[in-house]
């Protein structure tokens, strides 16, 4: 009973640690959608500090240790999300899980480097490496106490008892009674919503991200008498608490931190009770991966379908339709002349780094199936590299020839590569990529651990094989062989895209739903994708043990292949080419630097990291980014004033500052009209590529309640947004109380009461009635005066909204305006989905928010009910107002027309209810180009791949 | 259109072109080339040798002070006057940083681009370079803990071949030196523990037959300890451990595992109030002294080492402290590492200076054939027999109250074959 007792105490220990983490991990990921792989990095960072500042520099340890874990580790976070991301909560969901993986390794080697320079400085600092029995922020060596008998306890376990109990209290104090933690956890429920409430989300990610790195730095310090300083160690130990995390579904503070305990526990147990697999070598070793991948397995929810990641909108190929020799010419060049060079010029060494790069090219490659074409993330390739080597090193040790042998190996990864496939296929984005990692590990830990298989630390050996006079332990020869195997590689992988399985597979990845239906078989696709991938990949590891001549277990690690799917992703994951570039400059960046920049080995490795900074900016990787930057330079050039559907219109989440927009000189342009609370002034927006709005006029005045009516895909949500100020035009301008709000985002305009209630339903589903109402009304005398006014919401006020009836979270989005009416309040479609009943309670309210002074700016599909409660009517067709005029002066056909989206524009223009009404009088001519490409290339958008 | 996105490519392949030639001009212009017959890296008056040592790793492990090693050793054979009338021009050693690729690549620039005539020191614990300067004809010095250590003509392993392969020895030096500590192995028990992976299964493996046959009983020998984390909790292990002897403690617990391991293991052992002899053969680091949480975790544990300890008061410890300090400039704190590098650049001196004026590779080959000196750092010295056994010498030290001591002088044993 007591070693039960002894192994759950201690399991705490490590448990606490990996609660800490795994607290962080949710933090972080709640606030800006990214599994920070780098979370342990922070800590080792901080571990270092620690170590320098209080052991080199002498400080006392528990002065440094707040220092750290309060000031420094905060301030490191807050900087990263400034710098990367920020803007990476808004990229792909590839681009997100790699970023932080060049994070990884940088951090680490920024800490050293720094340690290096003041070393160099004269600073009293120790030397990192080969420090063991560090001390931490208590007694060194640790004081222990024997509980009971066999159960002792020491100075260190306490002091991270203790840290973590009151981590625990503080957090849960924090989030669930102070107003920041309601703030941050709306974030985490709906992004958007919070900004358009006024609150910046930025600024809310900023605090998530210091409070994870202060989690990190605390982990840091607490685990440096345990892990001493292994950037390793802590980076293992952080896959570890990921299974915390994914226990708490990412979102669950509470959870996460249970669930780190419990683990810590677990893996004690497991590992104090574990004899039975004594004979499995590594399975001890393997239990934490194990674990998270059983967790990844039973705990995920099933999400949109499997594997996808929907939010990778692919860029815009600006190379479609041209020619041949456009798209392949420079790409032919390039090859031929590398051919050439290597008789040529480069000398044995550059041959042979030459060779090496192709080499890894071919694995690179194999990124391009299943992340590339497929969108899912594999952290396995390097399992599958391991795998089809080794298998290929055994039969060839058994007198196979190359050929075959390789042709084995690569069967064997294609297999490996189906066997990981198929559990991990109900997973989708970051618990793939997570359960490949741990896949991954697993094969390290135990599969490769086989000695039949490994063939000890010798490895096999694979000589490189010579077909009649070609030799290919020439170097050159080699590369000339390698350059063969790449093109052939691209050509046949480019050939694939174009097919009709090269066209189903892009439709599986972009809409799994819809490929179901056109009778594409996704799992069937999604386990080809992975094989071939997989498969890919063993050959490509056949090639560059050849050109090693040799393969251990350990060339390869799990850690190698997450490095190589963060320089694959650098330069670009969706053209097979892109991975060539990618492993060339892999192979030959680390020896130019050395040669000619810097001699210190920590500068390539940090440079190297800012390729996540580099992917917050082009998401789609360098390789991709030069044509579409230089497309859009040569736009914006060419184009001169711009015109409409031309323009580069972007999202403002997209980073970029709106133009400015163009007003037509002479016009009364510094302000709007006198006595309209929002105007909007030919206003044209649109998304990357798709033109929605072109030229929309429209005034709304207090108390007045405008309805836009208009067909689907009208642009009807589009002018919401541009009048909210999510998205910003792309030209005209937006006027909120006759200011010019052009170019304010959501959270200004929400500041100068502009409140936009969305489409759906406005309000945070995670959060009680209370929280909610709290979000808007702090004082508790305003929510008292909701709860009078609404006996409904009084009775639940301690129930999430997300189980409230349509109605009442109707309701519950509308209450607290009544309370404190806003100056303009743009609704759109507030009665979607609701009964009749309580579609005629909605539009009460908002009529009694006109009669408050409000302005409303109604958008509807019911035309009926609104027209009940409308002032004014406007209808929207093709992207502009075709009609706008007193509600009385509606009449059916217009209504038809504008309704089934025929209304004429031009000659047959209906006479304007009165100048303040009226848009501008330039905006005429434009209406007579075409409304091309259509509105709904934007909700379509990712369907069909260029 | 497509004009930019040509030219760029254009001006990349150009690039790519430049830096070829750009590294065939530098590389050209410092090879030897010169003189038809020529030796690669021999010159009348020098010999260029370059190394290769994982100094920067992730997981904290560096063994940098090899570099300096070897520098002690080269800079006062030069000052000597060099082998056989040539200096050493020692490059100083390339960092691979414990990655294979880099390690093939150090050894390809060394002998591509450097064009060095041997390889010393080699100390890693990766070797994907072997394959390569075997092929080279590359005399390569270092560490023997690799297989690759084991078998290849080029490649010497400073104490020999220090990996056992079933069919060669086994080295006793652990077991034999340790009847001095216990007076003798009769009836006396042993249990070793190591990590849970391929690498610990083996020295399970080999370790349980070296201790069984040097008369001892191993009462427990597992591979369980989880390898790629250190545990927070040692109980499980301590507890099997400590009642392996038929419900009593063996009279010695080994393990086969790093410092963080023994550590912790150690610790938590001392905890249960065991009062048997602890050892490692990982441990013998004077740098572990400077602090108190390792200098108490340690204290008492008897550290394996294959060459004569820092201790040991003979004429070529001194000379060695010495060439240290003086190629360090000042007082450093001593490590095996400096051993590693001093002695793979002394055993290469040694053949070096045996094939004579006429230095050439084959010459040099020929010298090592049937080479053989005695009483050196790491005992008697014998070629060819070092690649496919080690040496067979070794001590144990005893740290003890914050110093190391001698508790089993410095001596050769007769290995035995390995079964």
């Amino acid at each position: 009973m007591s070693d039960l007792l002894g192994f759950v105490l201690s399991g705490l220990v490590s448990g606490a640690l990996y609660a800490l983490l795994a607290t962080g991990l949710v933090l972080s990921y709640s606030a800006s959608g990214l599994f920070n792989f780098a979370h342990g990095a922070t800590a080792y960072l901080c571990a270092l500090a620690f170590y320098e500042l209080h052991s080199g520099f002498g400080w006392p340890a528990v002065p440094t240790a707040l220092l750290l874990v309060c000031v420094v580790a905060p301030a490191l976070g807050w900087g990263l999300d400034r710098l990367m991301f920020r803007k990476l909560a808004r990229v792909g969901e590839t681009a997100q899980i790699v970023a932080t993986i060049g994070l990884l390794v940088a951090l680490p080697a920024l800490g050293l480097w720094v340690v290096e320079l003041l070393e160099d400085a004269g600073a009293p600092v120790k030397p990192a490496e080969n420090q063991f029995g560090l001390p931490g922020v208590g007694p060194s060596p640790a004081v222990s106490w024997q509980l009971v008998d066999g159960v002792g306890v020491d100075s260190d376990q306490l002091i991270t008892w203790v840290c973590t109990a009151v981590v625990a209290v503080g957090l849960w104090v924090l989030m669930r009674h102070t107003p920041l933690g309601l703030k941050l956890r709306a974030a985490v429920d709906n992004r958007t919503l919070v900004e358009l409430r006024g609150m910046s989300a930025d600024r809310l990610s900023s605090v998530a991200w210091m409070l994870s790195s202060a989690l990190a730095g605390l982990a840091g310090v607490l685990a440096t008498p345990l892990l001493g300083l292994s950037a390793h160690d802590f980076t293992l130990f952080l896959f570890v608490s990921a299974t915390a995390a994914v226990l708490g579904r990412f979102a669950s503070i509470p959870l996460a931190f249970a669930g780190g305990l419990g683990l810590g526990v677990l893996q004690n147990l497991v590992a104090g009770y574990a004899s039975f697999a004594d004979s499995i070598t590594g399975f001890r070793t393997a239990v934490p991966f194990l674990i998270l991948f059983a967790g990844l397995l039973l705990l995920t929810r099933r999400q949109r379908t499997a594997g996808t990641a929907a939010s990778d909108a692919p860029p815009v190929d600006y190379l479609t339709g041209r020619s041949w020799t456009r798209r392949w010419g420079p790409w032919t060049v390039a090859a031929v002349l590398l051919a050439v060079a290597f008789y040529t010029v480069t000398t044995p060494f550059w041959s042979g780094i030459l060779a090496q790069g192709l080499a890894i090219s071919l694995v690179f490659i194999s990124f391009t199936v299943v992340t590339g074409l497929g969108a899912m993330v594999s952290l396995a390739q390097a399992t599958f590299v391991t795998g089809a080597a080794l298998v290929a090193g055994l039969l060839m040790s058994h007198g196979w020839p190359f050929a075959a042998a390789a042709l084995a190996g690569t069967c064997a990864a294609a297999v490996l590569g189906a066997l990981v496939a198929l559990p991990a296929l109900r997973l989708g984005g970051r618990s793939l990529a997570l359960a490949t990692l741990a896949l991954a590990f697993l094969a390290d830990q135990v599969l490769f651990q086989m000695g039949w298989l490994r063939n000890g630390d010798t490895g096999w050996e694979i000589p490189r094989p010579v077909f009649g006079p070609v030799d290919l332990n020439d170097d050159r020869a080699m590369g000339v062989a390698m350059l063969v195997l790449v093109t052939a590689a691209v050509a046949g992988l480019s050939a694939l895209r174009g097919s009709p399985s090269g066209r189903a597979m892009l439709a599986v990845r972009s809409a799994p739903a819809a490929a179901m239906a056109s009778g594409v078989s996704v799992v069937r696709t999604k386990l080809l994708l992975f094989t071939l991938s997989a498969g890919l990949a063993g050959f490509g590891g056949v090639m560059y043990a050849s050109y090693n001549t040799r393969i251990t277990a350990t060339d390869f690690t799990a850690m190698t292949g997450l490095i190589w799917l963060a320089v694959v992703v650098a330069a670009g994951v969706r053209r097979p080419q892109f991975a060539v570039v990618a492993g060339l400059v892999f192979a030959l960046v680390p020896h130019l630097v050395s040669d000619y920049v810097t001699e210190s080995v920590h500068l390539p490795v940090i440079l190297f990291g800012l390729a996540g900074l580099a992917l917050a900016n082009d998401p789609d990787g360098y390789c991709a980014a030069v044509p579409v930057r230089l497309h859009r330079r040569r736009a914006a050039v060419s184009a001169g004033p711009p015109l409409p559907g031309s323009i580069d219109m972007r999202l403002r989440r997209g980073g970029a500052p709106p133009q400015t927009p163009d007003r037509p000189s002479g016009s009364s342009s510094s302000a709007g009209q006198a006595g309209t609370a929002l105007e909007l002034r030919a206003v044209h927006a649109g998304y990357d590529g798709a033109a929605v709005l072109h030229g929309v006029d429209l005034a709304v005045h207090p108390g007045e309640i405008l309805a836009l009516l208009g067909s689907n895909g009208a642009g009807k949500s589009t002018t919401c947004k541009v009048a909210a100020g999510l998205l910003a035009p792309g030209a005209g301008a937006v006027y909120v109380g006759g200011r010019d709000a052009t170019r304010d985002g959501a959270v200004r305009r929400s500041r100068a009461g502009v409140v936009l209630a969305p489409e759906g339903r406005g309000i945070f589903p995670g959060l009680t009635i209370e929280e909610n109402l709290a979000l808007r009304l702090p004082g508790k005398g305003e929510r008292d005066a909701v709860y009078e006014r609404f006996p409904s919401l009084a009775a639940r006020r301690r129930v999430a909204a997300g189980s409230l009836s349509g109605g009442e979270q109707q309701m519950l989005a509308l209450a607290p305006l009544l309370l404190r009416p806003p100056q303009v309040l743009i609704a759109d479609e507030p009665s979607l989905g609701l009964a009749p009943r309580v579609v005629d309670e909605v539009f009460r309210l908002l009529a009694e928010l006109r009669e408050a002074g409000t302005a409303l700016l109604l958008v509807e599909e019911k035309a009926a009910e609104v027209l009940g409660v409308a002032d004014t009517v406007a209808y929207l067709a093709q992207g502009r107002v075709s009609w706008c005029g007193p509600r009385d002066q509606v009449q059916a056909d217009r209504l038809t027309e504008a309704y089934l989206g025929i209304a004429a524009p031009g000659p047959d223009r209906p006479e304007q209810a009165g100048p303040e009404q009226a848009g501008p009088a330039q905006s005429g001519p434009e209406q007579a180009g075409p409304a091309s490409p259509g509105p709904q290339a934007s909700r379509t958008r990712g369907v069909v791949q260029p | 259109m497509l004009r930019p996105t040509r030219t760029l490519a254009a001006a990349a392949a150009a690039l790519l072109l430049a830096t070829a030639c750009n590294s065939a001009a530098t590389s050209g212009s410092g090879s030897g080339d010169g003189k038809a017959g020529s030796v690669r890296g021999v010159t009348d008056d020098s010999i260029k040798v370059g190394g290769i040592v994982s100094m920067t790793t992730a997981s904290g492990y560096s063994k940098k002070d090899t570099d300096l090693g070897a520098k002690a050793r080269f800079d006062r054979a030069n000052a000597e006057g060099g082998v056989g009338g040539r200096k050493i021009e020692y490059l100083g050693a390339e960092d691979d940083g414990q990655d294979p690729a880099k390690n093939l690549a150090a050894a390809r620039k060394l002998v591509q681009q450097d064009k060095v005539f041997a390889v010393v020191p080699m100390s890693s614990i990766t070797f994907s370079g072997a394959d390569f300067l075997q092929k080279q004809k590359v005399p390569t010095f270092g560490w023997g803990t690799l297989p690759s250590f084991c078998g290849p003509t080029y490649i010497y392993g400073f104490g020999g071949c220090m990996v056992p392969s079933p069919g060669g020895t086994i080295s006793q030096t652990w077991p034999e030196g340790l009847k001095d500590v216990i007076g003798g192995s009769e009836g006396k028990t042993v249990a070793i523990l190591a990590t849970d992976n391929d690498a610990g299964t083996f020295a399970i493996r080999t370790y349980k037959q070296s201790f069984t046959s040097a008369g001892y009983k191993v009462t427990y020998a597992k591979p369980v300890v989880p390898a790629t984390s250190v545990p927070s909790d040692w109980s499980a292990y301590t507890k099997e451990i400590l009642h392996s002897d038929g419900g009593k403690a063996p009279d010695v617990v080994v393990s086969v595992m790093q410092t963080p391991y023994n550590i912790g293991l150690f610790t938590a052992i001392k905890r249960t109030g065991y009062k048997g002899v602890l050892t490692d053969p990982t441990d013998y680091d004077p740098g572990l002294l400077a602090k108190n949480a390792t200098r108490k975790a340690l204290d008492g544990v008897h550290v394996l080492l294959s060459f004569q300890p820092f201790e040991q008061d003979t004429a070529e410890m001194r000379q060695f402290k010495e060439d240290i300090r003086k190629a360090a400039g000042k007082d450093v704190p001593l490590n095996m590492h400096m051993v590693t590098g001093y002695m793979s650049a002394d055993l290469f001196l040694a053949i070096a200076e045996k094939a004579g004026k006429d230095l050439t590779v084959a010459s040099f080959q020929e010298a090592a054939n049937g080479f053989s000196d005695t009483g050196t750092l790491v005992g008697d010295r014998a070629e060819p027999r070092g690649r496919t056994e080690s040496f067979g010498c070794g001590a144990l030290v005893q740290l003890k109250d914050g110093r190391y001591v001698v508790s089993s002088p410095f001596e050769c044993y007769e290995p035995i074959p390995f079964k």
